[in-house]
């Protein structure tokens, strides 16, 4: 296989209507898929899951047109799964752009033809959270808490006592709010200043 | 969240209609003072009109009685003054969820005065239809622009033309079983049911032999069924089976997308002039969300769609050289437009400037280096595109075989409907660009340019309309380049109302787009219709193609640059994609691991 120019490079003595107006001639014929086709950069090619940064939440998955980008619960192993087929995408980058952590990674790989249909697939499992309470699975994994627990500012983790309550499953909460009005019964303070309350003690 | 100014007071127009803060709600006397021929029609047909109302700026709508529908379509049509005024498409909804009715409702371009898009506007013929029997006077038994439409909704929602002088399956594939429409709401969109193969073709008139064409067209390689019916060399008659693609785009868009995902199947209707397609169906939301976009959004998007234009105009022109045997020519042209590709690629991301748009804007701005990248590539192609016509125009092979072949006379151009350069060769001046106001959308208010007009009406002068347009789009280019004004590049959308209709356009390099969008509840879309323009300039082919030869059949079938795909928008049986979606998705990911190797 000869040495080739690169793509561009050929593609700038490509540019003539005569003959005699280039000098010297490059063979426009490449040994592609031999060799790699350069790309400009701008190019939207198929996404990447970066699984380090990637919490779980799902807004790529709301925004993905074309379905290419599934969750699923497993409450009995307690894990969430995200999964990417490349061969659904479109290379909108809509999931690029709502990603809240960056785990979304934009690429300019366009070539995915393949002769296995799992090299599409990318998969990324996710613990959920486990509610001590009553022992069952949340609908969030352990990172999307630890993420709400990060950019939520101090007062509001206070105000609806997060810190305790984060953990709890839907259940667990309204149940506890409804022991704290109870033992207040009467009263006509708002519910979450109930549930500051008892945030503190 | 979203602050939405009213698009009449940002644009300065002298709006008399916003009495009650929305136009919508305005009275029915200052509606029809507002544009020129409403109070008319609205004294014409004073009996059966139910209801007129203001949809959004330059779109009204009339609530009208069925009977009435050939006469009241035929007096817009026909208006002695308003001479460009076209049945542009209609569309059927079954709205028996909300009223327990059916709808058809034709929509008509009305031209007050050609290109002044503040004097312009769309009227909505509204019909109600009981939905035990789902009938209405066919328009087409006295305008054949309403043939295919009439048959379509037949096909897809079984309402009855009463007089329709060719009422044959037009859409569904002949194993679709007779009593199943697939746009109604009461039919689930994956269901796709088979049923015995019955074809209906068209009689062979006597004397003549059956030349079949398809059901692939040898130039544009798409599917397309021509049965040419030919005394010797002369084609006497023809008949036209299409939508082999029809893939069920406006089901799958009315079933689970949100108005946001649609846009991206929108642009994947076409697979050249998707752009049109996807700023369509966005100006339509956003006109139904009341919002006005940013200039600079504005420019760009005018921008994407003139290079959209430039690089299918060339694609075209080399196609013609090729059908004609002039394969350098075909070379060349496709040479030249290749730069223009790549151009796009670096400005949007994709070759085909797939993903650029979104409702309420653009998705990537035109940093400031590009400018200059794009003047560079308009100089290069306007001095190769000269060169290049230089010598096709004065080749014989070239001029001899496409002078004074295919002709359509004006009076059939407007009969049909025909539009884009194919209506602008036979002396009909329309261009949607300025006659409609595109400017909620587009910058085409701001620039200055020219709409060429033929009236030979042979392929020659598609060929000359093509070309001059080119050099117009390179030039409006240069324009926009130049007046690119600052600021964002997209504003976001809020809530849409609910159950509120409004259309989106554009001109294509083919003709007029229209979407037609009806909003449902939680920001779904309820209904939505796609017109690309080769459904209007496609079932007036066969008046081009009689009395010419067999020989140049291939080429006045590609003279209309007709697209398959965008007309037939539309049958794909997508299993993966239910309600619970992520279930069902999951197993065929699953299923497709288990079986691989085995499919
Ligand atoms: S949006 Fe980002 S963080 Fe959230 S699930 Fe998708 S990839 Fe992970
Ligand atoms: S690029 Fe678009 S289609 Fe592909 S996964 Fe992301 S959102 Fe989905």
């Amino acid at each position: 296989m000869a040495e080739s120019l690169s793509y561009t490079e050929k593609l700038k003595k490509w540019n003539r209507f005569e003959v005699e107006k280039f000098s010297k001639k490059a063979p426009v014929t490449t040994p592609y898929p031999f060799i790699d086709i350069e790309k400009p950069p701008e190019y939207r090619g198929i996404p990447h899951i970066n699984p380090e940064k990637c919490i779980g939440c799902g807004a790529c998955v709301n925004a993905c047109p074309p379905d290419a980008l599934i969750l699923e619960w497993d409450k009995k192993r307690g894990v969430k799964r995200l999964t990417f087929n490349a061969a659904r995408c479109i290379r909108c980058h809509r999931c690029v752009e709502v990603c809240p952590t960056g785990a979304m990674e934009p690429t300019n790989i366009f070539e995915i033809a393949t002769d296995n249909k799992e090299d599409l697939v990318e998969v990324v499992e996710h613990k959920l959270a486990y509610c001590e309470e009553c022992g069952e699975y949340l609908d969030f994994t352990e990172r999307q808490i630890e993420y709400v627990k990060a950019i939520l500012p101090k007062e509001i983790i206070d105000m609806y006592a997060l810190e305790d309550r984060i953990g709890l499953t839907q259940e667990a909460k309204m149940r506890k709010t409804v022991e704290k009005l109870r033992e207040t019964e009467g009263n006509a303070y708002p519910a979450f200043i109930l549930v500051k309350k008892g945030g503190e003690e | 969240m979203v602050t939405t100014r009213d698009l009449e007071a940002h644009f300065e127009f002298e709006c008399r209609a916003c009495e009650n803060g929305h136009c919508r709600k305005a009275d029915v006397e200052t509606i029809l003072s507002e544009r020129k021929g409403l109070k008319e029609f609205y004294e014409a047909f004073k009996e059966h009109i139910k209801e007129c109302k203001r949809m959004t700026y330059g779109q009204y709508m009339f609530v009208i009685d069925r009977e009435v529908l050939p006469e009241a379509v035929l007096w817009w049509h026909n208006h002695p003054e308003f001479k460009e005024t076209h049945l542009s498409t209609a569309v059927g909804t079954d709205e028996r969820p909300l009223n327990g009715k059916f709808v058809y409702m034709p929509f008509l371009n009305v031209q007050v005065e050609p290109q002044n898009m503040d004097e312009n506007y769309w009227v909505f013929l509204k019909a109600y239809m009981p939905a035990d029997d789902p009938s209405f006077p066919s328009v087409a038994a006295k305008l054949p622009a309403a043939l295919w439409i009439e048959r379509e909704v037949k096909d897809l929602l079984g309402f009855n033309p009463v007089g329709h002088p060719d009422p044959r399956r037009l859409i569904l594939p002949e194993d679709w079983p007779e009593g199943v429409y697939p746009l109604r709401k009461d039919m689930d969109y994956r269901h796709s049911p088979m049923a015995e193969v019955k074809t209906e073709f068209k009689e062979k008139p006597e004397g003549t032999t059956l030349v079949p064409m398809g059901p692939v067209h040898m130039g544009i390689e798409e599917p397309a069924h021509f049965r040419l019916f030919v005394k010797g060399e002369e084609i006497v008659d023809v008949d036209y089976r299409g939508f082999y693609s029809h893939r069920g785009i406006e089901k799958t868009g009315e079933g689970r997308l949100t108005y946001n995902q649609v846009l991206f199947l929108a642009e994947r209707i076409c697979g050249i002039c998707g752009y049109q397609h996807s700023v369509s169906y966005a100006m339509a939301v956003e006109r139904l969300a009341d919002v006005e976009i940013p200039d600079r959004a504005r420019y760009i998007r005018t921008l994407m769609l003139e290079l959209e234009r430039i690089h299918n105009h060339l694609l075209w022109v080399g196609i013609a050289a090729h059908l004609v045997g002039y394969d350098t020519g075909f070379m060349h042209a496709w040479r030249i437009r290749e730069p223009v590709m790549w151009l796009v690629e670096r400005l949007t991301g994709n070759r085909k400037q797939y993903g650029m748009n979104i409702v309420g804007g653009v998705r990537r701005d035109i940093l400031d280096y590009r400018k200059e990248e794009i003047l560079k590539v308009v100089k290069q192609i306007r001095e190769e595109t000269k060169k290049f016509i230089d010598i096709a125009l004065n080749t014989n092979t070239f001029i001899k075989r496409a002078e004074g072949v295919g002709i359509l006379p004006y009076k059939i151009a407007k009969a049909y409907s025909v539009l884009g350069p194919t209506a602008r060769a036979s002396g009909r001046r329309i261009d949607t660009r300025l006659d409609q106001a595109t400017k909620t959308a587009m910058a085409y208010n701001e620039v200055d340019f020219k709409v060429p007009v033929y009236k030979e009406g042979d392929v020659l002068a598609r060929v000359l309309v093509r070309m001059d347009e080119l050099f117009e789009s390179l030039w409006i280019v240069e324009q926009l380049i130049d007046q690119m004004p600052g600021g964002d590049i997209m504003v976001p959308i809020g809530d849409l109302p609910e159950y509120e209709e409004a259309l989106g356009f554009t001109e294509a390099h083919r003709g007029e787009v229209v979407h037609y969008v009806m909003t449902g509840e939680k920001n779904k879309v309820y209904r939505w219709k796609v017109r690309a323009p080769t459904y209007n300039n496609l079932p007036a082919v066969p008046e081009m193609l009689k009395g010419y030869h067999v020989a140049d059949a291939p080429l006045i079938i590609a003279s209309i640059d007709p697209c398959y795909s965008c007309t037939e928008r539309v049958q794909f049986v997508d299993v993966e994609t239910g309600k619970v979606k992520v279930l069902t998705e999951a197993e065929f990911n699953e299923l497709s691991i288990k079986y691989r190797g085995v499919f």
